[in-house]
Order: C-alpha cells, then sequence, then structure tokens
C-alpha cells in the first residue's frame, strides 16, 4: 500500500479549467468510457478517466505535472462517446493550457497571450516597434551606414555593410528596404534565444514534474532519470510525429491530422529556407529577394502555400466543429498563423506585382505575426510542440504502454 | 336457488375437432342434463343461445365447456347464475394433440385393451365440473353490523398529511392521529428539501408548512396531536379505535398474546383454551380482553399506517473506527438540525464548517452496503447537504464518499446539478477510519476513484444514517387481534410494515391497514407523497368493499366468506393460528370469531379445520371433494393395463395460468393428470389427498407459489402451510401401506410454465415406477 495521498482540490484552478474551455469537467461520472475509447491511451493507468476526477476535484497537482495530458492529441473520440457530455477531450485541452502558463516565466507574459484583452499590446508593441525600424531604415540609411562604418570599419575584410540591398537597390523592391535586415534579425535572433532559454527553464522543472508524476502514479519502470536516454528517446519518436502516427489513430477527427501535417511540414521547410537565406547572407553575402527560380525560393512558396492552405483547413474545421470547443487560446494561435502564412504570400506577390507600398505593408503585417509567434511560443498553445514532443519522448523512455 | 343445469359445450378452437362429441354430450345427458354445442360459444350468437336459456328460465347452474376460465370471464359473465367453466382448450385439447394420442378406431373401442386418453380427460373435467355446480352455491354478501367510512391516519408527517389530504379531497372524513404536540414530522424541522419537482435540479423550501396549512384547513380532517392509537379493535368498515394521551394507562390499551413458553404448563403440556385464556388475562391484567370492545371509541373504516420513522443512533464497536464519539463527527440528522438552525458551525467549537465529508458506507473494505436503513435517501441527502456548506460558505469543500450514489428516477438530474458546484467533491471509496487530529479530523479511504488510498482533513464529518422504521420499535398498529397487535413476520422485511412490496404496495399483513412512506422502505418526500396516494386509495377501496359485502384483495370483488359449522367445532384454534391475515380472533373457549371484512377469502382456515366445518359460498370441502370423487379410475375389471390417474391441485394464482400457457404454448404432459384449480394451496384440506388416494388415484401432486423469504405466495402463508401439512400425511400414507412419494409438493413461479410438463411427467414417471395404487377397484 502506498502512502495516502492528500487531495487538495483548489477552487480557483477549477475556476480556471472552466473558462480555459473545459467547462465541463464536472459532469464526469467515472464510468471510464473515455479511457476505453481513446486509441492512444496505454493499456496501464490508461487516461482520461483519472484525469477527468483530478480535474473535477480540482487537482492541480495531479495534472499540471502529468505527461499523460502531453500523450493526448484531442483526436475527440471520448467526447464522442462520453455519455455524459463531460468532453474528455476539451478538459485535457484546458488542461494543457492552464499547464503551458504555469511552466512558463514570466508568468505576466503568460496570462497576458492567453488574456483577450491583452491583444491589442500584444500586437500593438511589435507594430510599434516595426514601425519604427522601418522608419529609421528608409528615412536615416545615411546616417545608419555611417553608425555601421563607425562601429565596424572594415571588420571582416570590409564585407560587412549596413544595407543589404542589390546593387541598383533603388530599382528593386527589397523588403531590407523597408526594415533593414539587420534590425529584423537584431530583434528575432535575441528574440528566439529567449524563447529557449524560457523553454529550457520550463522543461528542466517539467521533466522532472512528469517523472515523479509516473513514478507516483507507477506509471513507469524507470526510478531514475537519465536525461541521455531520454533524448535518444525523443530521438526515436521523431518520424512518428513525423508521420502523425497518433493523429491517424483517431476515429473522430482523423481529417485533422492532414491540416495539422502541413503546418507542421511548413514551418518546417521555412525553418530551412530562413537558415539557408541567414548563411547565404551573412556568409555568402547575397541577399534577397530571390529569384522565382531559385530551388530555395521553390521551396519557401511551397511551404507558404501549405502554412495557408493547413491553417486555414483548420479555422474551417474548427468553425463548422460544433463538438469541439474552441477558445480564445485556440483562435489566437490559428489567426497569428494563419496571418502569417498570408502576409508572407502576400508580401511576395505585390512584391512581384511591384506594388512597393502595399508589399511593404504586408511585409509589416508579416513581421508582426513573425514576432508574436515567436515571442509567445512558449506561452501559446503552439508550445506543445515543446511540451508534447518531450511527453511523447518520456513515454517511451519510461515503457508506458 | 332451485337449481336447473345446463350444459353448454364449445366445438371450435380444435375442441370438436379432438373430442367425440357425441359421446361427450352423452354424460350430462344421461344424468338428464341439457347440452347444448356450439361452434363458436364466445361469439355473439353463442353467449345469446345462452342467456335465451336463462331468460326463459330454462337455465341458472351451468358449466361451459369450453376455452379456461381466464379468458372470456367477461364474455361468460350471466349474473344470478351458478357458472363453472371446464377447460377444454387449454388443459385438453390445446396441450394434448391427435398425433400423439390418436383417436381410436371402431375396433379398438370397446375392446378393453385401447383406451381413448384425451377423451378420458375431457369427459372427467365434464363431470367434475357438473357435480361442482352442484355442491356449490351462489354468495350472499357480508355486512357489518355498524359501519363507518371514516379514515385513521396514524402519523402527520409528509406521508400522514398526503394520504389525509387525498382521503378528504375524495369525500371522506379523516382523522389523524399524532403523538407530538404539532404536526408536521420530520420534513417541518428541514432547512430545505430535495427537489419534488422538475428540473430537480435546486433545493427547496420543505414542503411541510403547506402541507400543514392546508391540512389544518380541511374540513374532512380532523387533527388529534399529543394523541396516540391505544387499540383498534374489529375489522375494516367497523375498526373501534381508541385514541389516548402519550403515558396514559388506559384499559383499552392492546393486549399482547401469551408468548410461546407461556402456553404450557410446568410439565411441558399444553395447556387447554379455558387456563391458557386465564393465564393471558393475568398475563394482561389492567387491559381489557380483545372482544372487549371500547364503550368510548370511535369508529373508522379503513387505517393508513403512516408512523414514519426515527433517526437511527450510530454507536458501539461496529463504528468505532469512524469515531463517532467525537463531537465533530455526527450524523445527517444531526448536521440538519445544524443547518436549520443557520450556518453549519462545529459542535465542538462553534467554529465555521468549511470542509464537511460525507460518509455513505460504513463497512470499511469488507463490506459496501449502506448503513442500515438508508435505501436511497441517504444519497440524495448527502447532494443536500453537501450543497448546505457551499450555500454557506464560498470557500466551503464538502466531500461525498460512497459505495452507492444512489438517485433513482429524475433525481439524477438533482445529482448532476450538485455535481456541477466546483465546491461538491465526491468519490466511490471504502471509508477505513477517521482519526480526530488537533483541530481537524483526518479521514482515510482505499480503493477510490483517485487511486488506492486518500487521506481528507475536515472540520466536520457527516455518517449518513438510516431512517428506522417505527415499526421497529413497536407494533404502533396495537390491533386487538388474536394474532397480536403487530404485523407478523416484519422481520423478513427488515421491521418494515410491509407484505410484498413488489406484488402489493401498501398492502400490510392485515386489511384494512394500509402502510406508507418511510414506515414502508425508506424514502424522500416526494417518493413518501406519491405512497401517500397509494395508500388513501387502498384505504376508500377497503371501505367501498367491505360496504358491498366484497374482498378488497387480492381477490377484488369476492363475494364469498368463511362460514363455519360450530357445532362441531371442537376449539383446536387451528384456523386462529395459521390465517396469515390475523382474520379471526378466538374466545374465551377457543371458538373461532369469524371477522369477514378482514378476510381476503384464501380459504388457509379451511385447510387448516381438521374437522372439515369451514367452508365458504363456492368453494367446501365437499365441492372439491366431490370433484376429487367424479374422476374415474379405470381398473384392471376396464382395461388389460389400466391408465394410471393423477390428480394436481394447482393455485389459481400463479401455476394455473402457467398450466394455461403450457397448453398456448401446445407442449404436452401426460393427459392422466387432472387438474383441480384452488384458491390457494393453503385451503387444500388433507381429507382430499387422502380420498383420492383412497379411490384408487395413484399420485397427487400439489402445485403453488413459491415460499420463503422472497415468497410469492398471494396469501403470505398457503404454500408454506401446505408443504407441512403434505409432509405430515406422510404417516397416514405409511399406515395404509402406500408410498410417500404418491404425494408431491411443487413450487412454480408464473413464469416458469415451460417447466411445468416436465414437472408433471417427471411425478407421474416416479409414480408409474411404484406401480398402480393398491386401493384401485374398491
Amino acid at each position: 500500500m502506498s502512502a495516502n495521498y492528500i487531495p487538495q482540490p483548489d477552487l480557483e484552478f477549477i475556476a480556471e479549467i472552466r473558462g480555459l474551455g473545459g467547462e465541463t469537467l464536472k459532469k464526469c461520472y467515472q464510468c471510464a468510457t473515455c479511457s476505453v475509447a481513446c486509441p492512444i491511451a496505454p493499456e496501464g493507468s490508461p487516461f482520461p478517466r483519472k484525469e477527468m476526477i483530478a480535474a473535477s476535484w480540482g487537482l492541480k497537482d495531479k495534472l499540471i505535472s502529468n505527461g499523460d495530458i502531453w500523450l493526448c492529441h484531442n483526436c475527440g473520440d471520448c467526447t464522442d462517446m462520453c455519455p455524459r457530455g463531460a468532453a474528455p477531450g476539451d478538459v485535457l485541452a484546458a488542461v494543457r493550457s492552464a499547464a503551458i502558463t504555469e511552466y512558463a516565466t514570466p508568468k505576466s507574459l503568460a496570462k497576458a497571450v492567453n488574456d483577450p484583452s491583452k491583444l491589442p499590446y500584444l500586437l500593438g508593441i511589435p507594430a510599434a516597434w516595426f514601425a519604427l525600424l522601418a522608419i529609421i531604415t528608409m528615412g536615416f540609411g545615411g546616417t545608419m551606414e555611417k553608425i555601421f562604418h563607425f562601429l565596424f570599419g572594415d571588420a571582416f575584410g570590409g564585407r560587412l555593410h549596413w544595407s543589404h540591398a542589390h546593387e541598383g537597390a533603388e530599382q528593386v523592391i527589397a523588403h531590407a528596404n523597408f526594415v533593414s535586415t539587420w534590425f529584423v534579425d537584431m530583434t528575432f535572433v535575441p528574440l528566439a534565444i529567449f524563447a529557449t532559454v524560457v523553454f529550457f527553464l520550463a522543461l528542466k522543472r517539467f521533466i522532472v514534474d512528469i517523472h515523479d508524476n509516473a513514478v507516483l502514479e507507477g506509471k513507469t519502470d524507470k526510478t531514475s532519470l537519465d536525461y541521455k536516454a531520454l533524448l535518444m528517446s525523443i530521438k526515436n519518436i521523431i518520424p512518428m510525429v513525423m508521420k502523425h502516427d497518433k493523429f491517424t489513430q483517431c476515429g473522430s477527427n482523423k481529417e485533422r491530422a492532414t491540416p495539422h501535417m502541413m503546418v507542421l511540414f511548413a514551418f518546417i521547410g521555412l525553418f530551412i529556407v530562413t537558415a539557408v537565406c541567414g548563411i547565404m547572407l551573412y556568409v555568402g553575402n547575397y541577399a534577397g529577394p530571390y529569384p522565382q527560380l531559385n530551388p530555395i525560393k521553390w521551396l519557401a512558396n511551397i511551404a507558404g502555400v501549405a502554412l495557408v492552405i493547413g491553417s486555414g483547413l483548420m479555422i474551417k474545421s474548427r468553425l463548422t466543429n460544433k463538438e469541439q470547443i474552441t477558445t480564445y487560446k485556440d483562435w489566437f494561435i490559428l489567426g497569428i498563423v494563419f496571418a502569417l502564412g498570408v502576409s508572407g504570400m502576400l508580401a511576395e506577390m505585390t512584391r512581384l506585382a511591384e506594388i512597393a507600398w502595399l508589399s511593404y505593408f504586408f511585409y509589416w503585417i508579416h513581421l508582426i505575426a513573425i514576432f508574436n509567434l515567436f515571442a509567445f511560443l512558449p506561452y501559446s498553445k503552439l508550445a506543445h510542440i515543446v511540451y508534447r514532443t518531450v511527453a511523447m519522448g518520456y513515454a517511451d523512455y519510461a515503457n508506458r504502454k | 336457488m332451485d337449481k336447473k343445469y345446463g350444459v353448454y359445450i364449445c366445438t371450435g378452437c380444435g375442441i370438436g375437432d379432438t373430442l367425440d362429441m357425441e359421446a361427450l354430450t352423452g354424460i350430462p345427458e344421461e344424468e338428464g342434463v341439457n347440452c347444448t354445442t356450439h361452434p363458436f360459444l364466445c361469439s355473439k350468437e353463442g353467449v345469446e343461445l345462452i342467456q335465451k336459456d336463462i331468460d326463459e328460465g330454462k337455465v341458472n347452474t351451468m358449466v361451459i365447456g369450453a376455452c379456461s376460465r381466464r379468458v372470456n370471464f367477461d364474455v361468460f359473465n350471466f349474473s344470478g347464475c351458478i357458472i363453472e367453466r371446464v377447460n377444454l382448450r387449454e388443459g385438453v385439447v390445446w396441450p394434448h394433440s391427435r398425433e400423439t394420442y390418436p383417436a381410436l378406431t371402431e375396433d379398438q373401442k370397446d375392446d378393453g385393451e385401447h383406451f381413448d386418453q384425451i377423451q378420458m380427460q375431457a369427459e372427467d373435467y365434464i363431470k367434475m365440473g357438473m357435480i361442482r355446480v352442484e355442491k356449490v352455491n351462489l354468495p350472499k354478501p357480508y355486512h357489518t353490523q355498524s359501519f363507518s367510512k371514516k379514515v385513521l391516519v396514524i402519523g402527520s408527517g409528509v406521508t400522514g398529511m398526503s394520504a389525509a389530504l387525498d382521503v378528504a379531497k375524495a369525500g371522506y372524513e379523516v382523522t389523524i392521529v399524532e403523538k407530538e404536540a404539532s404536526i408536521g414530522g420530520y420534513a417541518a424541522k428541514l432547512r430545505n428539501q430535495t427537489p419534488v419537482q422538475l428540473p430537480f435540479e435546486t433545493l427547496q423550501a420543505p414542503v411541510a408548512d403547506a402541507l400543514i396549512q392546508e391540512v389544518e384547513g380541511n374540513t374532512n380532517i380532523d387533527v388529534r396531536t399529543n394523541s396516540l392509537v391505544a387499540r383498534i379493535a374489529g375489522q375494516p368498515g367497523e375498526f373501534t379505535v381508541t385514541i389516548k394521551k402519550p403515558g396514559e394507562k388506559s384499559p383499552f390499551d392492546v393486549p399482547f398474546p401469551l408468548p410461546p413458553e407461556e402456553l404450557v404448563d410446568e410439565n411441558g403440556k399444553e395447556l387447554d383454551p379455558e387456563a391458557a385464556h386465564e393465564k393471558y388475562l393475568k398475563y394482561n391484567e389492567g387491559r381489557e380482553d380483545i372482544l372487549s370492545l371500547d364503550p368510548d371509541g370511535e369508529l373508522y373504516g379503513a387505517v393508513i399506517l403512516a408512523a414514519g420513522w426515527r433517526p437511527d443512533v450510530l454507536k458501539g464497536d461496529a463504528y468505532a473506527h469512524l469515531a463517532v464519539d467525537n463531537p465533530n463527527v455526527i450524523t445527517n440528522d444531526e448536521f440538519e438540525m445544524i443547518a436549520a438552525k443557520g450556518k453549519i458551525l462545529r459542535p465542538s467549537d462553534g467554529k465555521p464548517a468549511k470542509n464537511v465529508i460525507f460518509i455513505q458506507s460504513a463497512g470499511k473494505d469488507e463490506d459496501d452496503s449502506d448503513f442500515e436503513y438508508t435505501g436511497a435517501v441517504t444519497s440524495m441527502v448527502a447532494l443536500k447537504q453537501a450543497r448546505y456548506v457551499r450555500e454557506d460558505y464560498a470557500d466551503g469543500k464538502a466531500y461525498i464518499i460512497y459505495q452507492h450514489m444512489k438517485t433513482p428516477g429524475l433525481q439524477e438530474y438533482f445529482y448532476k446539478a450538485m455535481q456541477q458546484d466546483d465546491g461538491i467533491f465526491m468519490t466511490k471509496g471504502a471509508v477505513t477510519d477517521v482519526t480526530p487530529m488537533s483541530t481537524e479530523l483526518m479521514v482515510t479511504a482505499q480503493h477510490t476513484l483517485l487511486g488506492e488510498s486518500l487521506a481528507l482533513k475536515a472540520d466536520l464529518v457527516v455518517v449518513a444514517s438510516g431512517m428506522i422504521p417505527a415499526t421497529k420499535d413497536n407494533p404502533v398498529i396495537n390491533l386487538a387481534y388474536r394474532q397480536g397487535p403487530g404485523f407478523r413476520d416484519n422481520d423478513i422485511f427488515g421491521q418494515y410494515a410491509d407484505s410484498n412490496y413488489i406484488c402489493f404496495p401498501y398492502e400490510t399483513q392485515r386489511t384494512g391497514i394500509y402502510a406508507a412512506g418511510a414506515v414502508r422502505r425508506a424514502m424522500t418526500i416526494e417518493e413518501s407523497m406519491e405512497d401517500a396516494t397509494g395508500a388513501a386509495l387502498k384505504a376508500i377501496q377497503c371501505i367501498e368493499s367491505a360496504n358491498r359485502g366484497m374482498s378488497v384483495h387480492p381477490r377484488s370483488g369476492d363475494l364469498t366468506y368463511p362460514e363455519f359449522f360450530f357445532q362441531r367445532c371442537t376449539q383446536c384454534k387451528r384456523c386462529t393460528v395459521e390465517c396469515p391475515f390475523g382474520a379471526l380472533d378466538d374466545d374465551a373457549k377457543g371458538t373461532p370469531k369469524a371477522n369477514p371484512t378482514r378476510c381476503r377469502r384464501c380459504g388457509t382456515c379451511m385447510g387448516a379445520c381438521p374437522e372439515r366445518i369451514i367452508s365458504f359460498a363456492d368453494y367446501t370441502i365437499d365441492s372439491i371433494g366431490s370433484q376429487v370423487k367424479a374422476i374415474s379410475v379405470p381398473s384392471e375389471d376396464d382395461y388389460d393395463e389400466p391408465p394410471l390417474r393423477f390428480l394436481a391441485l394447482v393455485c389459481e394464482n400463479d401455476a394455473y395460468p402457467a398450466f394455461d400457457m403450457v397448453g398456448m404454448n401446445r407442449v404436452d404432459y401426460s393427459p392422466d393428470v387432472r387438474i383441480i384449480p384452488v384458491r390457494c394451496l393453503g385451503s387444500v384440506n388433507t381429507i382430499w389427498i387422502k380420498d383420492a388416494l383412497a379411490q384408487g388415484i395413484d399420485g397427487v401432486i400439489l402445485i403453488g407459489c413459491k415460499h420463503g423469504d422472497d415468497y410469492q405466495c398471494h396469501f403470505v402463508k398457503g404454500s408454506e402451510l401446505a408443504e407441512v401439512r403434505v409432509k405430515k400425511i406422510g404417516d397416514a400414507l405409511a399406515s395404509l401401506a402406500l408410498e410417500e412419494e404418491r404425494v408431491a409438493f411443487v413450487e412454480v413461479a408464473i413464469d416458469e410454465y415451460d417447466k411445468l410438463p416436465q414437472i408433471v411427467n417427471d411425478f407421474v414417471e416416479e409414480v408409474d415406477a411404484l406401480g398402480p395404487n393398491p386401493f384401485k377397484g374398491f
């Protein structure tokens, strides 16, 4: 007999879950239909029955640090079959959202991301920032060139210049003429580092927590935590994530797999494009925009289109599926991703159509969207890319079957 | 009545095709009785044919050979006539086909070797029907000397008040007797009650107040507070009731019968009736005998028992692990009283009780049953009281640890609604321990939905104690009956006042006394009010039936009643003792006094009487005995190998319909069996069995309802008594050099018709192995 568990129901946590789309959490009467219905729950100690009672009792400790909530892919099979309308799928989605906030630092930022009333700030601050950078780039290019020269002189063999514009840039529409590439990278590189640090801090706690929880609830045969082996497990599950194996086991929301896959691969494609462009620019001194015949441009275009279609399909399915609850956190991230894709494509198209001011406008929108995606990655629903991957890796490591 | 006989035989439904109608109609004709056949007797023309004979004064006593008496009873219903229905269809031609029993060829007839078993059966049944109508009479209804249509309601809780209002609204006068100083009962003391109407989602103010006002404003209702029933004497329609103040001593306090050990002298010999009566009077000194009526008593027609319940007190070792002696471990009743006063405060220090744990089951890990006498009520009470905690404190938390969450019917909505409260937490689990800490209590539970073992801290622990029915503590009704003041056999109902709550709700084992509410089983207010209506209707039915001289239940409308030929009574008291309903009282000498309106007409007394002096107008020792004698018993004088003969005495309530179902399903069983339906196996007098065997019948089988704790006997004790009596005649058989196996006793349920042919055939085979009855041909 294990030691007595002392439940500490948290009324505020219950209210929080209700607010995050888990309004139905108290409807559960523990028949465990959901655990049977779930196509991806492991046989030993399956979810989401036990998560449902923990939620209705407001047992934050049992949920936030529970790796199982991340194994759920929100198929909706449990929600469909639930005889009481307790919608376990939506409750778990809400719990995940609460967990993201819980592990994020600073908390205030996490709360802001999930608070619709803060949206004007989330959009307004980057908008103003990039507007400022655009003014500097367009109005004070000469001054910047001087400052730049003063700072670096002829370092790196004189290969560094303020402007990354092509020869005869005055005739070409290049977004670097609107907001300097330096400025863009000076914004996003630190932002990426910031997000990584936030994730790193979160994962440090997260991994220990889910392991402790697994040991406590007898969900693993491992007693100590071997980070190296865990890392190997995470590597092992990557192909599975890529192929969306778990998604395709779903019954109710099977059709979600394709759009999700499109978005995931679009991001991977865009990541490669960005990386190649960066190397080309800073190492090869080859600045954009690239001609349409360039293979990198092909990849960029394909990924961009996939992103728009994928996220568009997701929005459509959320709008038509009345069964599944869609809350602000869902709309926020879908909106950002869709805006990011559409603004990128439009910026390119208007550039090719040689409508400079419109192209610059879309680029500005594009930058705001990227800023939101990057800066708020650890706080938004998109953080699941990290937590779910780690949790699935942990399940593999822990022999959770 | 000058009997004019007539026999009518229907040839439809395969009867005419299977049977030799000429031979069959020859039987009455031989007796000089006119026999008419019709191809479709239950048709308009067929019925008109009989009616014409009646109208012309040709017939008033008839045998109708057609279908079972359980069908077309409304068609063959001729008032003022004695009618016997001979079951040729379900009893003869349907279960026995000509494929199995071919008709005799002309050569085979009267060859001393061949016989037609189906024809023999049909002919016997016609003969048995004819002798029965000869022996029975039309009943004349019994009327009491005085009659009251007033209803007495014992108890003024929601059940009593609702029943009184229902009865009063139907136009009858009602008296409510309440031992407390005010009416309303427990419901009047509540803070709130569980919902009684759609949407069944919120607590509501107790309905008691509105009921009290309505009762007090109803001119048909007379309320007697501070009152008790000292005794109820007499019978339905003329109950003489003595009402007294609590604690008061009255000569009409009900006397108790002598305990069994007092009924014998110092040598262990049974006392004679007069000595026993003497001793009984001494035992009840200061109290009048049951037969002396209170001259100041009030007359009532029927009684509704709504005496309700009291909260159980949980004490002792069985509950030691729950720390029941701790002031902060209280019962749901004590919690309700605290809640009714105001905010929920701890008894120990008067501080707010914000964390409250409700424990529904006491059995640790060994037993998952709820506390005794809880039914489904305590589940709903716990939900309600959990809500009180939330009403009183925004940060309050109420935990319910249950083994069963019972929310019957639409109360499921109430459960769902309470479940929605953020601060109400529920889990199934076995509470193993309650440990007092410095200021709190620690409750541990195992096998919960949250894991193997958990511990919860609480300011207050509430245990779900049950509702002890008033009838557990004392008889309440105080009947001046020879069998005693209370209901018999309440122990098989856990001391609830009941006779069979599945088949006959409201009905107690005493005719005219109808139980309702928590005295019957743990009930919510909603259920109690509904139950009260049922009992009110039963009370009215009883009064109206008694007023017409009819039986109320279960032989509703029966006009017969037991009649005694007292000249031959030996005062053996068997009828008084064995009557399942206490209908008979005996006087100082032991002579029975019938109380016909208490009687349910089962005939158990008739079966018990060794002198065979008890009979009903249409059901007598002689009428059945003559039917038995009418069965032809072929011997070796008739055939080389004569067929055996069997008598089946079959209970008409369940076993006889089951036989009809066998017929409807065309399932074959031995055609050598002759079935006689009886009112109840309890009415079977062993003389019939002895006579049957003495005339050469090879075996007798009694088929009746199941008995025991989960009995199905419509008359509670009938089949049980029959089995005892059958066992006792074994000795008598041995003295006749007859095997005990020739008499069998079998129980069947109404849905076990598929087993009946096998039962009958097995018995036939067993007797066949013994060989023919040696008395054949005497």
